[in-house]
């Protein structure tokens, strides 16, 4: 079992390297894109293996789905053909040497940092601290609870790339007419209650098992851009209803930080909330964060604002 | 044990899926290439549950089986109709 189990391993390990390279070096960009969403899925299999379920759930649905759908509608925005390689001009390879000899010196630094970090790491501190944060499941307690100033500022740098995208400029009409396609609406609506099934699922698992709130709300934007290559959700492109999706976009954040400012109200601490409404006050922020980061993906996916 | 086996023999056809990935030569042969891998994933990980004896790694079987099929919508709609006008747009111009 033991030598099937590090054969495994080893095919797994060499095959993301691969993947990697190719995704990085392959001279055609559909190419590197298709080899991204394999390293996704193998990327997975590889937290499987690591027994990080949860970091595997957020890569299946992210890493390996959502990325990859941007990265393939992107990639619709490109001209054809294979991108020239440019060679580099004299007065740029001083800066470049120097751009690459810091970051090789940075993760040096950062391997050496790592290898220097207590062992086996802070699980027992989690474990004795889990009965005061509201929840069983301790990568919950951690993300919403002990460490939720990381994931706060996590859904704002969210917020922050939706701003960028949208500063570039209107939103991407689709290329294909839904007419061409007949089968695509019929497989949304078949395939789109699964799709918000699932992330109650995931939000339901959250507090006592591997799930949560970044999963659940990856695998709703999912079904929303399902629905957006459809067009079954015209209302975010009306010019009426921009400051509503505006608000839904924020929603998530806001009640974050109010329960953050509400910590600091009731207790005297930024972020730290009285146990008696600790599980009840983890859910509403997980299912507020988890709309939130659906909406956001799918704002992601328009390419641009909106009603403009 | 039958189990190893079966991860082995799926493992191998994922190498074959990898090979299509990489030599393509269309984009469709790619993209069902890493359709392929994402199915032999969430038959994998459902093994792997089995013999591991953890029923959490379904969760992620799952998510698999829902996201491939975004990635096949967007690649239908916003990809492939662009690369399948441009090539036949040379055959068209021929014709005329």
């Amino acid at each position: 079992m033991s030598a099937f189990v590090i054969g495994f391993d080893l095919l797994l390990g060499a095959g993301l390297l691969w993947l990697a390279w190719q995704a990085l070096f392959h001279p055609q960009p559909f190419a590197a894109v298709v080899h991204f969403m394999a390293f996704g899925l193998m990327m997975a299999l590889a937290w499987v293996r690591l027994e990080a379920l949860d970091i595997a759930l957020a890569e299946a649905a992210i890493g390996a789905g959502v990325t990859g759908a941007l990265l393939l509608a992107a990639l619709g925005r490109l001209p054809d053909g294979p991108t020239p390689r440019r060679l580099l001009r004299a007065w740029q390879r001083p800066p470049v040497a120097l751009a690459l000899g810091s970051v090789l010196l940075l993760s040096l630094w950062l391997v050496w940092v790592a290898w220097q970090l207590p062992r086996p790491g802070l699980a027992a501190e989690v474990t004795a601290a889990l009965p005061e944060s509201g929840v069983r499941h301790p990568v919950t307690a951690v993300l919403l609870n002990l460490r939720a100033l990381d994931t706060l500022l996590e859904v704002a740098v969210m917020l922050g790339a939706v701003w960028l995208v949208w500063s570039l400029g209107p939103e991407l009409r689709p290329y294909a007419p839904v007419t061409a396609l007949p089968g695509l609406p019929a497989l949304t609506r078949l395939l789109h209650p699964l799709f918000l099934m699932v992330p109650a699922y995931l939000l339901w698992r959250g507090s006592h098992a591997p799930g949560g709130a970044f999963p659940a709300g990856a695998v709703l934007g999912a079904g929303g851009i399902l629905l957006l290559l459809a067009d079954g959700v015209p209302w975010m492109q009306r010019p009426e209803h921009q400051p509503l999706l505006r608000l839904l976009l924020a929603a998530g954040l806001v009640l974050f930080l109010g329960l953050a400012l509400g910590g600091l109200l009731l207790t005297g601490t930024f972020f730290a909330i009285p146990l008696a409404i600790a599980g009840l006050a983890i859910l509403a922020v997980e299912v507020a964060i988890a709309l939130s980061i659906a909406l956001m993906l799918m704002a992601c996916y328009l390419f641009g604002e909106p009603g403009r | 044990m039958p189990l190893p086996l079966a991860v082995m023999l799926l493992l191998s056809c994922a190498g074959v899926g990898l090979w299509r990935i990489w030599r393509g030569p269309s984009g469709a042969d790619r993209m069902l290439g890493a359709e392929q891998l994402s199915t032999l994933a969430i038959a994998i990980l459902l093994l792997l549950g089995a013999f591991l004896d953890q029923p959490a790694l379904g969760d992620v079987a799952l998510l698999f089986a829902l996201l491939a099929a975004v990635a096949i919508a967007t690649f239908v709609t916003r990809t492939w109709t662009r690369l399948h006008e441009a090539q036949r747009r040379p055959e068209e111009a021929e014709g005329d």
